[in-house]
């Protein structure tokens, strides 16, 4: 029984400048989907139906109504948007009790009004408020569970076990059955050893568990995850994404999730589907989806590395595999891989004259698939090691640097030593929580140190007086933008930022009648990036600039931080992307337990690391050295010409 | 179990009795047990530290000269200063002011130590869901907010639109972080909202849950709370203690004596306790 069912659904946002929608792409859209006559439709014609049980990902770029679709299946987060068509959500067999005087009804969206409630077949329609209504909408809350991608925000009481009693307090439930559950999902979790810990204290990694965890207490037939691990570090956000994928394999909880984190969830997925402005653009398995977008394809950088490294070795060596049109209609079966021109068999004449079929080594989507895939392929000679590039100019030099944040609290910086030169763009990776944010407030003056000294261009930082500091020299673009903005429009915002602007490779002049919090989060980083750019620094510190964002934003801030970099300054990036840092830093360090533990050119970092490095290193590095990023990899390997 | 560990209704009905009896009565005996009771038990609990020891010695002595120099009631003059009486009766009405003052602000340090956020939210929890729910919103708030002060000053500093140089300029640097925090924190609150409202919150009636039971020994121990503070007020009764316009104290009669003695059983209420959980550690660790 499908648990979900969507039939023609379409969705409309009342005001243009309204929440999300198809809109918030427009500054670095190309893409030609977006009508200006619909433009805040942020969905049309969706057919989407999700069986009990399934694990779903749900693709696409900012503003292609990922967020949209996942907030129609909580009734409680619909917003006055204008629906059309049709979402059945079937309750199924009671869990809680007070379910099951509501057994096998249906809830259904009806075109007009914002949230109409059927019952069937006794009870006709409900509205919200009414009597009857209540314990739907009671019985639909506690069935379909949503997790956003704010850790902070969504956390409502100060202790741990009260956050999770928090969802069953809400429904009602008795003290004892209240404890059970609590200690049921605490120990699930492995939360137990956290219970009594204020809530502002956890990590954002353990926080988001929390959230997690608030949700699925409540025994939810319908898990939505919305980019729930944006803000998080890689580890943390394979960690959430293993205990989800756990949750169900082991409760059976439908999971549909929207995410931009490809490389884990290719492989776990039952299926993807990719939105488009509005539009399903693909819904079937990973393996197939991952066959279907083509190298050139504009959705390639939803694909894992793995997939993009087979497509970009298969297609420049397309020749070997063109296939005869007749044996494959009749072998393989598969005529949407036939549509989409990806060679999934091979026929070879054998000398008897018999066809003699070859399936193709499957489309890798792990790395464990990848390396299997390449080993198959031939290594190409590439010229070898080029020169270091001559960096001679300290920009900004920590030496023995110690710092604590309370008098008896421990060394969260311990002896940390650190060069960054002119001119290079600087890496600094490393887990959340390990430092690396108070190392760039050491190094931006913003934190004093109890021992060491921090020198900025050969003058240690007390010797910049008067605010000079601030002036022409450094400037900091900080985690959260929301903590830049002052003014009530964008425009009024970015005054000043004129001769920076011209610079950049975007245009933010269509944004600047709106508030700065009704753009979306990506736009508002771009925001506050000339902000921090006004002041012309010489030396520009970024932390964790790439958090949350999608692959088109990505590419455009890699494209900001060269140009930056040609025109001269200095870049100190604070990240835990790593894939990021492999595309734009010159060097790249290790950061760990307060100190650097490692620091090298990127190419040998990436390298030399064996678990802390890019995907495409892990795939190759057992073959060839060097070959970090997809582009550099598929130069280093050609498939050899026959069938494998 | 030790004193700290009781259910968090014992716990407050025992510090309504302490605090009730050394506000309320003005007797010198008394107070002079609550100041003594009260030191002890910090220095034994751990509950102050030097500092704190040093400003309740400051409030002592101010609250004690202050009365003197300010109140000229009474009919035996000490000595003169300014042509103003110093009297003997506001001297000892300043000393057991002072007294009851620090006596007080000891427990109530004494209180917070104790009575940790999700205990208050117990408390008031067990009368209405929704009060409770409201303090621990606003206890998780305060923290997010501090978090957030934080990082808003950085980068304000970091663009270089802070100067803590001359004092107008960081008073505006102030206000602008101030107003960049409240307009974030309004915005995110929609997420909070949210996010109650998707786990179900405003369906129906809520409850209260709590990692706290009531214990037959926290039953007990309240009944003796009880009965000890009201033997110390009817001590209190029947002991005279006027200072103007001459002091005049009837301390020492029976009752007077007995409910000195309750009152010093109940201030050290939370020391027999402990003690006796220490002792008894100690026999079962002897034991292994």
């Amino acid at each position: 029984m499908a648990l979900v069912t969507v039939k023609n659904l379409s969705y409309t946002y009342p005001d243009p400048n309204g929440r999300g929608g198809a809109c918030s792409s427009r500054i670095v859209s190309d893409k030609d989907g977006v009508h200006s006559d619909d433009r805040h439709r942020a969905l049309s014609d969706i057919n989407l139906s999700i069986e009990c049980g399934e694990f779903i990902t749900l693709m696409g770029a900012t503003g292609s109504g990922k967020s949209t679709l996942l907030r129609l299946f909580k009734p409680e987060l619909r917003q006055n948007g204008e629906l059309e068509g049709e979402i059945l959500l079937s309750v199924g067999k009671a869990t809680l009790s007070h379910r099951t005087s509501v057994s096998g009804d249906s809830l259904l969206a009806g075109s007009g009004s914002p949230l109409v409630l059927r019952t069937f077949p006794q009870r006709g329609y409900l509205r919200k408020g009414s009597l009857g209504a209540v314990d739907i909408t009671e019985a639909v809350s506690s069935m379909v569970g949503y997790v956003a991608q704010d850790l902070e925000e969504q956390i409502v009481t100060d202790k741990v076990w009260h956050e999770l009693a928090f969802t069953l307090e809400n429904l009602g439930m008795r003290r004892q059955d209240i404890a059970r559950r609590v200690a049921e999902i605490a120990s699930y979790f492995g939360i137990d050893r956290w219970m009594e810990r204020d809530t502002a204290t956890l990590s954002g990694g353990e926080k988001q568990l929390l959230n997690l965890a608030a949700v699925m207490i409540a025994d939810p037939e319908l898990l939505l995850l919305d980019e729930p691990t944006a803000q998080l570090d890689p580890i943390a956000a394979t960690r959430l994404i293993e205990t989800v994928y756990r949750l169900n394999r082991e409760t059976g909880v439908t999971v549909l999730l929207c995410e931009h984190r490809c490389e884990e969830l290719f492989p776990l997925s039952d299926r993807i589907v990719i939105l488009d402005g509005g539009r399903v653009a693909f819904d079937d398995t990973p393996r197939k989806v991952a066959q279907m977008i083509g190298r050139d394809s504009d959705y390639s950088a939803f694909l894992p590395t793995a997939a993009r490294l087979f497509h970009l070795v298969t297609r420049s060596a397309q020749i070997n595999y063109a296939i005869p049109q007749s044996p494959l209609t009749h072998v393989s079966g598969d005529s949407l891989l036939a549509g989409s021109g990806s060679p999934s068999v091979t026929a070879r004449r054998l000398p008897n004259g018999e066809h003699l079929y070859q399936r193709e080594p499957e489309i890798p989507l792990s790395v464990r698939e990848g390396q299997r895939f390449v080993g198959s392929l031939q290594i190409k000679e590439t010229a070898s090691d080029h020169a270091d590039p001559p960096l001679t100019e300290e920009a900004l030099t920590l030496k023995n640097i110690r710092f604590r944040y309370e008098r008896r609290g421990a060394d969260i910086l311990r002896d940390l030593d650190l060069t960054v030169y002119r001119g290079e763009v600087f890496a600094l990776l490393g887990a959340n929580g390990a430092g690396k944010s108070t190392a760039a407030a050491v190094a931006a003056g913003l934190r004093k140190p109890y021992a060491g000294t921090v020198k900025l261009f050969g003058k240690s930082l007390k010797d910049y007086k008067n605010g000079t500091l601030y002036k022409e020299n450094l400037s900091l673009l900080p985690q959260d933008a929301e903590s830049v903005f002052l003014c009530e429009t964008v425009g009024e915002e970015l005054k000043g930022c004129d001769t920076v602007m011209q610079n950049l490779p975007f245009d933010l002049s269509p944004l600047y009648d709106r508030h700065p919090y009704d753009i979306s989060g990506g736009e508002r980083q771009l925001v506050a990036l000339c902000k921090a750019l006004s002041t012309k620094p010489r030396l520009l510190i970024m932390d964790e600039p790439s958090k949350g964002l999608d692959a088109n934003r990505k590419a455009l801030l890699l494209e900001v931080i060269r140009r930056l970099q040609h025109d001269g300054v200095t870049i100190l990036l604070i990240t835990h992307d790593v894939e990021f840092a492999a595309l734009c830093a010159d060097r790249c360090a290790l950061f760990a337990q307060g100190r650097i533990a490692a620091v090298d050119r990127t190419d040998r970092f990436m390298t030399d690391n064996r678990f802390y490095t890019t995907a495409a290193s892990r795939i190759t590095r057992r073959f060839v050295d060097g070959a970090y990023t997809v582009a550099l990899a598929a130069e280093r390997f050609s498939t050899d010409g026959g069938a494998v | 179990m030790r004193f700290e560990q009781l259910n968090p209704f014992t716990v407050a009905v025992y510090y309504l009795c302490v605090l009730g009896i050394i506000m309320f009565s003005m007797n010198p005996l008394l107070l002079c047990i609550a100041l003594l009771t009260s030191v002890l038990s910090a220095v034994i609990g751990g509950t102050a530290d030097k500092k704190a020891h040093l400003f309740s010695l400051a409030v002592f002595l101010i609250a004690a000269v202050l009365n003197p120099l300010f109140v000229h009631k009474g009919m035996t003059p000490l000595f003169f200063l300014n042509d103003n009486p110093i009297t003997l009766e506001a001297t000892v009405y300043g000393l057991c002011a002072a007294g009851m003052l620090t006596a007080a602000l000891y427990r109530l340090r004494d209180l917070s130590k104790v009575m940790t956020s999700d205990r208050v939210l117990y408390l008031f929890g067990r009368f209405s869901p929704q009060i409770a729910l409201l303090l621990s919103m606003a206890i998780r708030y305060t923290a997010l907010l501090r978090v957030r002060w934080r990082k808003i000053s950085d980068s304000q500093r970091a663009l270089g639109l802070f100067d803590d140089g001359n004092l107008i300029d960081a008073v505006r640097g102030r206000a602008r972080v101030l107003s960049i925090l409240i307009t974030w924190t309004l915005e995110n609150g929609i997420v909070t909202a949210e996010s109650m409202e998707s786990r179900g919150y405003g369906t129906g009636r809520r409850t209260s849950y709590a990692v706290y039971r009531v214990h037959k020994y926290d039953a007990v121990l309240m009944i003796v709370c009880i009965l000890l503070t009201a033997l110390s007020a009817v001590g209190i009764y029947f002991s005279k203690a006027e200072f103007y316009p001459v002091l005049s104290m009837n301390l020492l009669n029976p009752w007077g004596i007995a409910g000195a003695a309750a009152f010093t059983v109940l201030s050290v209420l939370p020391l027999i306790i402990n003690g006796k959980e220490a002792i008894r550690w100690r026999w079962l660790l002897s034991k292994i």
